[in-house]
């Protein structure tokens, strides 16, 4: 095993680099630079506009800027963004955590609803709840997210309208955007994790319904060839309970793709929950790149690529030795 | 002991009776005399993050950065009722006769809000800071006039002198707007690392409460991506009073949710999370009228109140050697103003912005009303009158795709670019294309990458990779509207001809040229005005630029929220209210 993971470290050296160098050629493709929009402000030279282009080197040949990059890279070093003259570890650090946040709360969601129903719909297969339960996940697969969260938003408004009405009670009863209260810093501990937790509920929920059919129907799947097999019909056979049977016995080995899939989780993590970061105005790494991608701050864009494509290969490596580890089936040596 | 005391009493009564504050005028504000009340919290929104907190390598506008960085201890300042700047850090400022020295001397008992002096240090050291290359300010080019340098000295304790290389009316609010940087620190940290170090200072890792600012507001609480909180800067109410003789700000503190996304920073105001906000359009104000009706929240909506600061406008190129029939065609002022005639301006105002815009006819924007010229050569929307104009050079036969052409039988058409994912631009070429295809002018519109058309754009050359683009310009200022690289032949957004020599085309183009650098010169700004309105009747008669319309800038905030200018001194370039006598009614 450790001479597999060994093995498995050297590959993901040419990987990274093929990566990165692909990344870099690509953001050379794109015509212009961060500084291309000054041209367009009454009262800015050309020869500013030159000058600032060589203090970030960028009238340099591409092949040099990418090996000055990655010397930087090297050693730690991510770059500079050229709004603000910031370092991307700084750029990139709070979003990367702020999105880790909501997507391990909307992971914990989406497990939390698709597992029972996977078992649920699974158990009592072609029922008029099993129906329901897979007409639901498909809208929740169907309907964009950034429409959703705003779809929800709106409701959140409609709710205020009826508690006014019925109880003189004109506050929305959850927050509509942002991660955190304009008094977070006031607040006390405990206070500020349950105001970040109130902020999370809208984003968090539509972000898992996008993944729940797939998660129930997989689990579904999985659970009815597993109800069918003969260790079951053995453990109905010894008299174990029906409870006993679908949680200990079949749930268990059906979770075996999802545990493997752990691995997976993290690029997700840091690639963030999509847009609807950006119609919930939550911190994370969505509004970053696009913002980054827009204004042409290619080391934002490139930096965030390199943590993604560290965290995917890891997380490759993670799943697979997951796998060998649940499945006995599974062995690397 | 008690002696001294008492003298030691003296004399800080003396140098305080000295140190006469700066009087904000009560006609700035709706507030009655004695009406504002002190305290609250403000809370706005603003799009996108706080890139840095270094005031000299800052670029990008945002209301937050504006307010801490380009208010405060500014040399002078332009009210908001008037065009004439008035001394403001500063005590006096007197101009030479020949308009090329100006000597400055700063007002007593200003300070940093670390409660140090503000002295004519922390001007020099900014002064010395933006004109250094190596730093990178983005206040570098406005410190030269025609390519040489504004020369500043400290002449005295508090007094300092502006040496300018010429007369330019655009070089007073260079120095008007000067606002000192603190030489304690920054001047500092660039004395000893020198540009690098300069440049590394107050980014995103700072402590925000350890930065020193001369603004109302300082910064004490900030979050990446989240909020940035500003409290009331408690030694710039020693300087600034209102007509009473009360301290100013008034308010305590204000609330910067920093969004990222106008539709989330409108949700946060329908939640009443917000106390401002600026709609973006009719739709906007659609959605908040509907919750001011509802009772959801009790908010003013102010709509259309001035165009905004921006153009947006056809652009033919001038410099096409390889097709010398198109570049003749593009030099011919009757072809762009045909094409003028068939910009349909209504049309775009009421189906692109429902009616929230306005046409426009002059390179002024027209929210500069005081210098947009009334009398400025119009080309309204008249497909006849373009027929007549393009019969008059040649065209008078149509193909058989109904396209008109010449008597060698050349089809009159062009490409029109305008930048893919600019929906209202998308919108205004498509109108003006379906216009000119009525009349048989084939125009194919095409969408670009907008750093690829800037690029095009601003090529020289004699032959240059584009035939018409509709793009867009923002900024202006009030004391001279024309921009130093737009007017003149041979600058760089001289969009329709650059031609390497740098020479004029058109006895139109040499003519604005000329005006242009004679209305700069000229500091009586009555004066300069006719010599602006000479400029736009120049270039609006041949149609180098073909303007569209000006969209409307709009305003709402919750009602509890006070102290905005009247009326008619809310615009897109004024605001709709001075933050120093900005209050919260209780």
């Amino acid at each position: 095993m450790l001479s597999y993971i060994i093995r498995r470290f050297f590959h993901l050296i040419p990987t990274f680099l093929g990566a990165t160098l692909l990344a870099f050629v690509i953001s050379q493709l794109v015509p212009g630079d961060f500084f291309t929009q000054k041209l367009l402000e009454p009262g800015v030279r050309p020869e500013t506009v030159a000058r600032l282009r060589a203090m970030y080197g960028l009238d340099q040949h591409w092949t040099v800027q990418y090996f000055r990059w990655m010397a930087n890279i090297l050693q730690g070093d991510l770059g500079l963004s050229f709004s603000g003259n910031q370092p991307v570890n700084r750029v990139i650090g709070e979003p990367i955590m702020n999105s880790m946040v909501l997507v391990v709360f909307s992971i914990i969601l989406l497990w939390l609803i698709s597992i029972p129903l996977g078992v649920y719909s699974a158990v009592r297969q072609y029922s008029l709840g099993d129906q329901l339960v897979s007409a639901f996940a498909y809208f929740g697969l169907a309907i964009p997210n950034f429409f959703f969260a705003q779809v929800i938003v709106l409701l959140v408004f409609v709710l205020r309208s009826w508690t006014r009405e019925a109880f003189g009670f004109n506050e929305v009863i959850l927050p509509v955007a942002g991660m955190t209260s304009s008094d977070h810093s006031s607040m006390n501990w405990w206070e500020q994790r349950w105001d970040i937790f109130r902020h999370m509920i809208i984003p968090g929920f539509v972000v898992a319904t996008a993944s729940i059919a797939g998660y129930t129907r997989v689990l579904r799947g999985q659970m009815l060839e597993y109800l069918s097999s003969d260790f079951i019909r053995t453990a109905r056979a010894k008299g174990l309970s029906e409870r006993k049977v679908t949680y200990k016995h079949a749930l268990r080995p059906a979770l075996i793709p999802f545990i493997a899939g752990i691995g997976g989780i993290l690029p997700t993590l840091i690639g963030g929950a999509g847009l609807v970061e950006v119609v919930m105005s939550w911190p994370g790494i969505t509004p970053t790149f696009l913002n980054a991608l827009n204004r042409q701050d290619i080391y934002v864009v490139l930096g965030l690529l390199v943590v993604s494509s560290i965290l995917l290969m890891i997380g490759n490596l993670i799943s697979d030795l997951l796998l060998a580890a649940v499945d006995p089936r599974i062995r690397y040596d | 002991m008690k002696r001294a005391l008492l003298s030691l009493a003296f004399v800080a009564l003396g140098s305080m009776a000295l140190a006469e504050p700066f009087v904000w005028p009560s006609t700035w504000t709706t507030a009655e005399p004695g009406e504002a009340v002190y305290g609250g919290n403000l809370r706005m929104y603003d799009i996108g993050d706080v890139r840095t907190f270094n005031p000299i390598t800052s670029a990008e506008s945002t209301t937050s950065r504006d307010l801490i960085m380009l208010t405060g201890a500014s040399l002078m300042t332009l009210p908001p009722d008037s065009d004439v700047w008035i001394p403001y850090a500063a005590e006096s400022v007197e101009m030479s006769e020949d308009g090329t020295v100006m000597d400055v001397t700063l007002r007593e008992g200003l300070k940093w809000s670390d409660g140090t002096d503000i002295t004519v240090d922390d001007y020099y050291f900014r002064y010395q800071a933006e004109t250094d290359p190596d730093v990178g300010s983005n206040g570098y080019d406005s410190w030269f006039i025609e390519g040489e340098i504004i020369q500043m000295e400290i002449t005295g304790e508090r007094s300092m002198r502006f040496t300018f290389p010429l007369p330019d009316r655009t070089a007073f609010p260079v120095v008007g707007s000067h606002i000192p940087a603190p030489d304690h620190i920054l001047g500092e940290i660039y004395r000893e690392g020198g540009a690098e170090a300069l440049q590394a200072a107050w980014g995103l890792d700072v402590n925000v409460a350890d930065t020193v600012w001369s603004s109302p507001f300082v910064p004490t609480e900030f979050s990446s991506n989240e909020r940035l909180v500003l409290e009331k800067n408690e030694y710039f109410g020693e300087w600034n009073v209102d007509e009473e003789g009360n301290a100013l700000p008034y308010l305590d503190r204000i609330t910067f949710e920093l969004t990222g996304d106008q539709d989330a920073a409108l949700n946060l105001y329908l939640a009443g999370e917000i106390d401002m906000f600026n709609p973006r359009n009719l739709d906007d104000i659609g959605v908040i009228n509907v919750a001011i009706q509802n009772g959801d929240i009790d908010a003013i909506v102010l709509e259309n109140m001035s165009p905004v600061a921006s153009s947006q406008f056809i652009v033919f190129n001038w410099n096409l050697a390889s097709d010398p029939w198109k570049q003749d065609l593009f030099r011919n002022a009757d072809f762009r103003r045909a094409m003028s005639h068939l910009v349909n301006r209504e049309a775009i105002v009421e189906l692109v912005y429902g009616g929230a815009a306005e046409p426009m006819w002059s390179n002024v924007y027209q929210v500069l009303d005081y210098w947009v010229d009334p009398e400025v050569p119009k080309f309204p929307f008249d497909p006849e009158a373009a027929a007549e104009l393009l019969a008059g050079i040649g065209f008078t036969q149509r193909n058989s795709n109904g396209f008109l052409v010449d008597a060698d039988g050349n089809e009159l058409g062009f490409r029109l670019v305008t930048n893919s994912g600019a929906t209202a631009r998308e919108q205004i070429v498509q109108i003006f294309a379906d216009a000119a295809r009525e009349v048989g002018v084939n125009v194919q519109v095409q969408t670009l990458d907008f750093n690829l058309m800037v690029e095009q754009l601003t090529t020289v050359g004699e032959d240059r990779p584009f035939e018409a683009i509709l793009i867009g310009l923002t900024g202006g200022s009030r004391d001279w509207p024309f921009g130093v690289n737009v007017i003149p032949c041979g600058t760089n957004l001289h969009m329709w001809n650059q031609d390497p020599s740098g020479e004029c085309i058109a006895p139109q183009e040499t003519e604005a040229s000329q005006l242009y650098y004679q209305g700069r010169q000229t500091l009586d700004t009555e004066e300069a005005r006719e010599i602006g309105y000479q400029i736009q009747r120049a270039l609006a008669d041949i149609q180098p630029v073909i303007y569209t319309v000006s969209p409307s800038a709009h305003y709402s905030w919750r009602t509890h929220v006070r102290g905005e200018h009247p009326e008619d001194m809310i615009s897109d370039l004024l605001g709709s209210r001075e933050y120093e006598l900005t209050f919260l009614a209780q």
